[in-house]
């Protein structure tokens, strides 16, 4: 039997909580065999509802689930086979880690010797070796999740789902398990959707981000692809740092901005358009541009040295730049190369 | 000088744990121990009290058990409904706690006694009254009535085991493969047994011990050891001594269930610290 192009594929699936708008409308989304699938969106908008609905907890009105290549419409959550990382652990507490994790082996009817050597191999492989007969109320955060991440793989199940696995962690333990999690995620070749509202996770584990706004995918792309080109001003400011402005059409090459005109390269638009006009901030070089173009003088009214590089604030006519650069000197000038600037829709989900 | 101020902070105290505690255990104590124990040698001997202990035991099974499953559901179903709603129905639960056992007898002589309201209801329909009272003035009555008072003291103490209860816990065990089934036999039970075993022998305890209502209700016509304790007191009159060695036996009986439920509760959360 050949293998599914998708491991999870969502066909049109639409659901909304009882006499509310919210919940996910009409979302068409795949995660390859293997794939590490980000799903981003700010609180609310739909995403742990889409893993829900892949879970099987909700049932979509509309679309269907098709997970291993079958509809899994009527198959109820206990026989999907597939492994959930909530955000809150959700260990057993009266279960050491080991029992914990030998749990669904437990219930797949496998013998005690067996599914402990399991369990015990796969803490070791989660770093856990020494910890198997801790209680979870003895281990810490970290432990606790590399628990509950063994729990959701030993089992081989088809897919992973990952709900805000990371957020009740501290900072610094949070990016230790981005790798971890990353390198588990490969070692088992398994499709994992993790959902998450912190971008830099997203853009930092994923092979693809899907970009969730109000219970709609906007977009679907790889994390350098989702940064350089955002397909509307939300997406563009919620991915990265972003300069966006609400600029007017003047001409071919030309928007003005509430800070001047500037020239960009052929767009396409109409003169009189409104549109999101979207400079990142190592997009603004510093100096005068050649002939002048876009360039500006100004002030610097912020500016924070962060090691490797700089971010800094630049005023023109009232208007704050968001700049970063590597160059250490004095600033006066800024330009902003035509290659640099973007032009969005001002806001929605059409396409750029 | 902070020793001084220790001593007089608990004097209250102290006096009052004297006073109203260890003076009357002592007095009962010596009372019982005259005539070198053979009151109960005498006590001890007699079918009477192994009657009594029988009925007792019966009692506080049969009403421990209804209670707890009455309790169990009741605190369960507490659990899952709004915080607002559960504080009203809480207050009306706890409220059985506060009433005297004569009460509690006479709501239920005046309910299911032979011209209560439910048996003439139910006569209206062809039950005989004579027969349904009776149920009421019966050792299996009896238990009905101490339920009446012992399911709230279960519900107080299994709500917070419920409400606190993670129940992310269910959705990722069915996540896991886990039937509705398996998820309270595997992770509901096993989390809520010490407090369940401990509800247990605390209500056995209670319903070992009460008289009130069993005295308004069947007199001293069921053979309980309180009643049999309360004859020999009151009506009697006679053997003090005895007197004084049932109730240490009976005091005994409920340390001991009490003392059950303790360990037997702490040795599962020792049994949690260690694989089992």
């Amino acid at each position: 039997m050949s293998e599914p192009e998708y491991t999870i594929a969502l066909e049109g699936v639409t659901f909304t909580y009882p006499g509310t708008d919210i919940g996910v409308h009409d979302v068409t989304l795949g995660i390859r065999p293997g794939e590490l699938l980000a799903v981003i969106g700010p609180s609310g908008c739909g995403k742990s509802t889409l893993l829900k609905i892949i879970a099987g907890f909700v049932q979509p009105s509309h679309g269907r689930v098709i997970i291993g290549g079958k509809d899994a419409a009527g198959i109820p959550p206990r026989q999907r086979n597939i492994g959930i990382v909530f955000q809150t652990y959700t260990l057993f507490p009266h279960m050491t880690a080991w029992e914990n994790v030998a749990y669904p082996l437990k219930l797949r009817g496998q013998d005690q010797a067996s599914r402990r050597a399991k369990a015990v191999d796969i803490l070791g492989r989660v770093g856990l070796g020494t910890q198997t007969e801790k209680l979870p109320a003895q281990l810490s955060g970290g432990q606790q999740q590399r628990v509950a991440l063994a729990r959701a793989l030993v089992f081989d199940p088809q897919a992973l789902l990952l709900d805000e696995p990371l957020s009740a962690l501290d900072a610094a333990l949070r990016v230790e398990m981005r790798d971890e999690i990353r390198r588990l995620q490969r070692m088992h070749h398994i499709a994992t959707m993790h959902i998450t509202h912190d971008q830099e996770e997203a853009l930092s584990m994923a092979d693809r981000v899907a970009v969730m706004q109000n219970g709609r995918l906007v977009q679907v792309d790889r994390p350098r692809d989702i940064y350089a080109r955002p397909v509307n001003r939300e997406v563009a400011d919620f991915i990265g740092q972003a300069n966006l402005w609400t600029g007017h059409i003047t001409g071919p090459t030309n928007v003005d901005t509430p800070f001047g005109a500037l020239t960009t390269l052929p767009h396409g638009r109409n003169t009189g358009d409104t549109v999101a006009v979207l400079v990142r901030p190592e997009g603004l070089l510093l100096g005068r541009g050649p002939g002048g173009v876009n360039s500006f003088t100004g002030t610097v009214t912020r500016d924070r040295f962060l090691g490797s590089f700089r971010r800094f604030d630049f005023e023109i006519g009232g208007v704050t730049l968001l700049g970063e650069t590597g160059d250490m000197g004095e600033i006066a000038a800024i330009y902003i190369p035509p290659t640099s600037i973007q032009l969005l829709p001002e806001t929605g989900s059409a396409q750029s | 000088m902070r020793r001084g101020l220790f001593f007089i902070l608990a004097a209250p105290g102290a006096a009052l744990f004297i006073f109203f505690f260890l003076i009357p255990l002592v007095v009962v104590s010596m009372d019982g121990f005259t005539g070198g124990g053979s009151a109960f040698l005498r006590v001890l001997r007699s079918d009477l009290f192994w009657g009594g202990l029988r009925g007792s035991l019966i009692l506080a099974t049969t009403a421990s058990v209804f209670s707890l499953i009455v309790g169990f559901a009741v605190a369960l179903h507490l659990s899952r409904i709004g915080e607002a709603a559960r504080t009203v129905l809480v207050f009306f639960i706890a409220l059985p706690l506060t009433f005297s056992g004569l009460i509690v007898a006479y709501g239920f002589i005046l309910s299911y006694g032979r011209a209560g309201f439910v048996t003439q209801m139910l006569a209206m329909v062809g039950v005989d009254p004579v027969t349904f009272s009776r149920l009421l003035f019966s050792p299996q009555g009896l238990a009905f009535a101490a339920s009446y008072y012992l399911i709230p003291r279960v519900v107080m103490l299994l709500l917070p085991v419920f409400v606190n209860f993670d129940k992310a816990q269910f959705i990722a065990a069915e996540s896991l493969g886990a039937t509705r089934g398996r998820i309270i036999r595997d992770i509901l039970i096993p989390q809520v047994l010490p407090t369940a075993v401990t509800a247990f022998c605390l209500i056995a305890a209670v319903a070992i011990g009460a008289y009130g209502t069993a005295l308004a209700l069947v007199g001293t016509q069921v053979n309980i050891l309180p009643l049999q304790l309360y004859s020999m007191i009151s009506e009697t009159g006679s053997d003090f001594p005895a007197a004084a060695a049932l109730s240490l036996l009976l005091m005994a009986m409920c340390s001991c269930i009490i003392a059950i439920g303790e360990i037997v509760a702490a040795r599962h959360e020792r049994q949690d610290a260690h694989a089992r």
